[in-house]
C-alpha cells in the first residue's frame, strides 16, 4: 500500500489510528503488527510469508546467539543469521543480475528467474541483520517476544522504504512508549508536509523527467534541466517518504532517527553523505566499514575499504552495473577529498565548494537514473556537450518555463531557509499566536490539495520501493 | 499553555480531516455512482465477491484502489482544485495534457503514435483497395488539423510532426486527389471548450472543398446563423477547469432545412440537426446525431443528380449539412462504427464522388474497424 493513496489516507490510516488508540497498552503492539502485515499484504500478498520467515530467522538466531554467548557456536549462529539474510536478499534481488553476467562472461544460456522483487526487502533485511549483529556484539538485549521483534521488523511506517531503523533505536519503545498530544500533533504535521513533498513536488518533477525522456528536441541545457529535475525528484520523493515514516512512527510513540538533513547545502561530498540517506550510511559504517578496519589502517587498505563499502552501497540500490558505478563514483570523490581536495575546499569560497558538490551530485543522479551503462555514458556525454546537440532548443524553453515555478519551489525547499524563516517568525509573540491558527490551516489546505492530486489520478510509486 | 493549545489544534485538525474524509468515503461506498458523464466511462465499484486468487495476485487490492479514487466524494470538485492549482498557482503549462490559453483549452499531443497511425492508414488503404481501386469514382482525400496544431503554433507548445502525417496519408492513397485544408483554418475556428470546429466558420473549408470537388457553383450563398446555449464542449469538464459556457452556432437556409437524414441502423429519418441531442452528454451530437455507422442525407431541392459518399469522423457531422446542399444524395459512413466489409451490399461507388475526410486526432487513435 502506498502512503500517497486514498486507500491509505482515508481507509487504512484512520482505522489503524482508531483501533490503536482504543485498545489497552498491552494490545498496541499486536494492533501495530497486524496493521503492518495487512499493509504489506495489500501490496505484496505472497511475499508476506517471506517477511515473516525473515523475521522468524532473526528471532531464532537472536535467541541462539544469546543462549550460546561466549562459545564458538555463538559466532556460528551469527554467521548463519548473516548468511540467511544475505542469501534471501541475494536470491530475490540479485539472482538475475548474476545469471546475466555469467551468461555474458561464459556464453552460457542459463535462464533468468525473473522473480518479482519483494517490496522493501532491502530495508527489512538490513534491519534484521542489524538486530542479530547488535545482539551478538552485546549492543542490544535479545528480544524474547516474537511479537515485539516482528512489530519492529514489520512496522508499517518504515517497512517498505525506510529509513533503516536500528533495533537499538526503538528497543525500549517496543515495550514502553508514551503517547502524547504533542507527539501526535507534530507527527501529523510532519506527515502532511512529507506527503505534500512527495505528491506536489517530487511527482511533478517526475513529469518533467518524463517530458524530457519523451522529447525529441533535446539540447545541452535540457540535459542539465533534466539532471536538476532528477536530483530534486529523488530528494523530495525519498525525504518526503522518510518524513512520513518518521512522523507516523512518532504518532505511534516511536522516535526514529533522521534520514535527511538538507543534503544539497553540503560543501563536500563527505558532508553530502552525512546528510543524505543517513540511516544507510550509518548502517554501512557500523556493520561493514568499521569491521573492515575503517580508516585505522594503511592508506592502501583504507582506499580498498572505501571502494568496497561504496560499491556495496551502490549495489544495495539496485542490481545493475550503473548502481555499482554510482557507488564507486562517490568513493572516488570521498577518497580524493580525504587525500587533498577537502583542504582545498576548506580554503576556497563557499560558492566554489557548493558548485563542486552540485556538479558532482547532478552527474551522479543522471548516472543513477540512466538506462544501463551505455545510457549513462550517453547522457553524461550530452550534458558535457559531446552529443552533437544544440545548446538550446524549443522544448528546453517550453518545459523550463512550464516547470520553472516548481523547480524554484524545490530549490528553495531543499534548503533550511523555509524552516529557519518559519521558526524565526513563530518565535515572536505575534508569530506564536498566529502559529496556532496557521499550522492547522496549512495542514488542512495541504491535505485537501494532496487529496485533489490523488483523486485526479496523480499516482506514482515511490522510487525507493524497489531498492 | 500556548503550545498545548497549538498541539491540540493540530491534532484535532488532523483527526477531523481524516475522520470527515473517511465518513464521506464510507457514505459514498454505500451509495456508489456508477457512471462518469465527464469521462464517459463506468466508475469502479466494489466487487460483490473477492476470490482467493484475486487476493493473492493483488488484483483485488488494485481494484479497491481504483474504487477509492473513482468513488471519492466531490470528485469533480477535487479534480478542479488540482487543475486550477497546477495551471494557475504552479504556473505549469498543462494539467493531464490539457492546456489553456486565452480561454481556449486544448489537449496537448507531442507525438503521434506510429502504431496507431500505421493501423489507421492500413484500414484506409484496405478500404480503397476493396471498393475504390477499380471504379470510376472520383476519390478525394482531406486531412483536418486538430486544434492542437494551431494551439501549439500560436502559443509555443511542442507538437507532433503534422507534415510527416500528411505525407504518410498521401503516400497511402496516392490515387486520391488530396485537398489541403490546413491553410483554411485558424485557432479561432475551433470552439474554446471543445476539440471540434465551429460550423459557422467553415466558409474557407467549404470553398476549398467546393473548388477541388467542383461543387462550389452549386452551393447557395445565403445562410442564417442560429445559436444554442449554453454549449459546454468536451474539454469543459474533462479539463476540470469549467470555463464559462459558449454558444453553439449552426447555419440554415431553405436547402438545409429541407435536407433529410436517414439512419440505416434504426431506419429513422430526421433533419440534419437534432436539437434534442444538444441537451445530451455530447451536445455536438446536435449535428447529424454524432457517431453513427451509416447515414444518408437526401436533398429534395438539389439542382444535380450527383451523389457523394463520405467517410468521416465527428468533424464531418457539422461540415456535411453544408456540403450536402451540392448533391442529391450523400452517403455518410463512419468506419469506427461500421465495418467496411459490410458496405458492399449497401453502397455502389461507381460514378460517385467519394471523400475521405478525417481529423489528425482520429488517425492517431486505433478506432477504425
Amino acid at each position: 500500500m502506498l502512503f500517497s493513496s486514498i486507500s491509505f489516507l482515508y481507509y487504512f490510516l484512520p482505522l489503524v489510528l482508531f483501533v490503536y488508540f482504543l485498545v489497552p497498552r498491552r494490545a498496541k503492539n499486536f494492533v501495530l503488527l497486524l496493521a503492518s502485515l495487512v499493509f504489506y499484504f495489500y501490496g505484496e500478498p505472497v511475499y508476506t510469508l517471506l517477511l515473516l520467515a525473515s523475521t522468524l530467522s532473526a528471532y531464532l538466531h537472536g535467541l541462539l546467539i544469546d543462549r550460546t554467548r561466549g562459545t564458538r557456536a555463538c559466532r556460528a549462529f551469527l554467521w548463519s543469521s548473516v548468511m540467511t539474510s544475505v542469501a534471501l536478499l541475494g536470491f530475490f534481488k540479485y539472482s538475475d543480475f548474476f545469471i546475466q553476467n555469467v551468461n555474458t562472461l561464459l556464453s552460457t544460456r542459463i535462464p533468468l528467474l525473473r522473480l518479482a522483487l519483494p517490496i522493501g526487502i532491502s530495508f527489512y533485511t538490513f534491519q534484521t541483520l542489524s538486530y542479530t549483529i547488535d545482539v551478538y556484539r552485546g549492543d542490544a538485549k535479545v528480544q524474547k517476544s516474537f511479537l515485539r521483534l516482528a512489530t519492529y521488523v514489520a512496522l508499517f511506517p518504515q517497512l517498505i522504504a525506510g529509513p533503516i531503523v536500528r533495533y537499538t533505536t526503538v528497543e525500549e519503545e517496543l515495550s514502553d512508549r508514551h503517547h502524547t498530544t504533542e507527539n501526535f500533533a507534530l507527527g501529523a504535521r510532519r506527515f502532511v508536509f512529507g506527503l505534500a513533498k512527495k505528491v506536489l513536488i517530487a511527482d511533478t518533477l517526475g513529469l518533467l523527467v518524463g517530458d524530457f525522456i519523451a522529447s525529441d528536441d533535446r539540447s545541452v541545457a535540457f540535459y542539465w534541466v533534466y539532471a536538476l529535475a532528477v536530483s530534486l525528484q529523488l530528494y523530495f520523493d525519498f525525504s518526503g517518504y522518510s518524513d512520513m515514516a518518521i512522523s507516523l512512527g512518532r504518532i505511534f510513540g516511536f522516535h526514529f532517527l533522521e534520514n535527511f538533513n538538507y543534503p544539497f547545502i553540503s560543501k563536500s561530498i563527505s558532508e553530502f553523505w552525512r546528510r543524505w540517506h543517513m540511516s544507510l550510511g550509518h548502517w554501512f559504517r557500523d556493520y561493514v566499514y568499521i569491521p573492515m578496519g575503517g580508516n585505522r589502517v594503511s592508506r592502501g587498505r583504507w582506499i580498498c575499504n572505501v571502494l568496497t563499502v561504496w560499491m556495496l552501497t551502490g549495489f544495495w540500490h539496485g542490481a545493475d552495473w550503473t548502481f555499482v558505478l554510482w557507488g564507486l563514483y562517490f568513493a572516488l570523490f570521498l577518497v580524493l577529498e580525504r587525500l587533498f581536495l577537502q583542504k582545498w575546499l576548506d580554503r576556497c569560497p563557499r560558492v566554489v565548494s557548493h558548485l563542486y558538490v552540485s556538479l558532482v551530485i547532478l552527474v551522479s543522479f543522471v548516472l543513477f537514473h540512466a538506462n544501463g551503462l551505455s545510457g549513462a555514458a550517453s547522457d553524461i556525454a550530452c550534458m558535457l556537450g559531446g552529443g552533437g546537440l544544440p545548446l538550446w532548443s524549443g522544448d528546453t524553453a517550453h518545459y523550463l518555463s512550464g516547470y520553472a515555478p516548481v523547480l524554484l519551489l524545490a530549490l528553495i525547499g531543499c534548503t533550511p531557509w523555509v524552516k529557519s524563516t518559519a521558526t524565526r517568525l513563530m518565535s515572536t509573540k505575534a508569530g506564536g499566536r498566529a502559529q496556532t491558527f496557521l499550522e492547522p490551516l496549512c495542514t488542512t489546505l495541504l491535505v485537501l490539495l494532496v487529496t485533489a492530486y490523488f483523486v485526479d489520478g496523480s499516482f506514482s510509486a515511490f522510487l525507493y520501493f524497489r531498492f | 499553555m500556548r503550545s498545548k493549545i497549538h498541539h491540540l489544534a493540530l491534532a484535532l485538525t488532523f483527526v477531523v480531516l481524516l475522520g470527515v474524509g473517511t465518513a464521506l468515503c464510507l457514505g459514498r461506498a454505500l451509495d456508489p455512482v456508477t457512471y462518469s458523464k465527464v469521462e464517459k466511462r463506468p466508475l469502479a465499484t466494489l466487487p460483490s465477491k473477492v476470490t482467493k486468487e484475486e487476493l493473492l495476485d493483488g488484483s483485488a487490492m488494485r481494484a479497491f484502489d481504483r474504487f477509492t479514487v473513482d468513488q471519492f466524494p466531490y470528485r469533480e470538485f477535487f479534480r478542479s482544485v488540482k487543475a486550477k492549482f497546477v495551471l494557475y498557482v504552479l504556473g505549469m503549462k498543462h494539467n493531464n495534457g490539457y492546456a489553456v490559453e486565452d480561454g481556449s483549452i486544448a489537449q496537448i499531443e507531442t507525438d503521434f503514435s506510429r502504431e496507431n497511425v500505421d493501423y489507421s492508414l492500413s484500414r484506409l488503404s484496405d478500404l480503397y483497395d476493396r471498393y475504390l481501386e477499380d471504379t470510376d469514382a472520383s476519390v478525394y482525400l482531406a486531412l483536418i488539423p486538430d486544434k492542437n496544431y494551431f494551439f501549439a503554433k500560436e502559443y509555443g507548445y511542442p507538437s507532433p510532426d503534422y507534415k510527416s502525417l500528411k505525407s504518410q496519408l498521401r503516400a497511402t492513397l496516392p490515387e486520391a486527389a488530396y485537398i489541403e485544408l490546413f491553410d483554411t483554418l485558424t485557432i479561432e475556428d475551433y470552439y474554446k471548450t471543445d476539440w471540434h470546429w465551429d460550423q459557422s466558420r467553415l466558409c474557407n473549408v467549404l470553398t476549398r472543398l467546393g473548388q477541388s470537388m467542383q461543387f462550389a457553383d452549386r452551393l447557395p450563398k445565403e445562410y442564417t446563423p442560429h445559436t444554442l446555449a449554453p454549449f459546454c464542449g468536451g474539454y469543459h469538464d474533462q479539463s476540470a477547469l469549467y470555463p464559462p459556457p459558449e454558444t453553439l452556432t449552426y447555419l440554415t437556409n431553405d436547402t438545409i432545412d429541407a435536407l433529410t437524414l436517414t439512419d440505416y441502423a434504426t431506419g429513422t429519418t430526421s433533419g440534419v440537426y437534432l436539437p434534442e441531442l444538444f441537451a445530451s452528454d455530447t451536445p455536438y451530437d446536435f449535428f447529424m446525431a454524432g457517431l453513427q455507422g451509416l447515414q444518408r442525407i437526401d436533398n429534395p431541392l438539389a439542382t444535380t443528380d450527383k451523389e457523394l459518399i463520405v467517410f468521416r469522423d465527428s468533424f464531418g457531422s457539422s461540415l456535411l449539412p453544408l456540403v450536402a446542399q451540392a448533391y442529391r444524395t450523400v452517403y455518410v459512413v463512419d468506419i469506427r462504427t461500421v465495418h467496411p466489409a459490410t458496405l458492399g451490399s449497401v453502397l455502389d461507388f461507381s460514378g460517385k464522388d467519394v471523400l475521405l475526410i478525417y481529423s489528425t486526432t482520429v488517425l492517431n487513435t486505433k478506432t477504425f474497424k
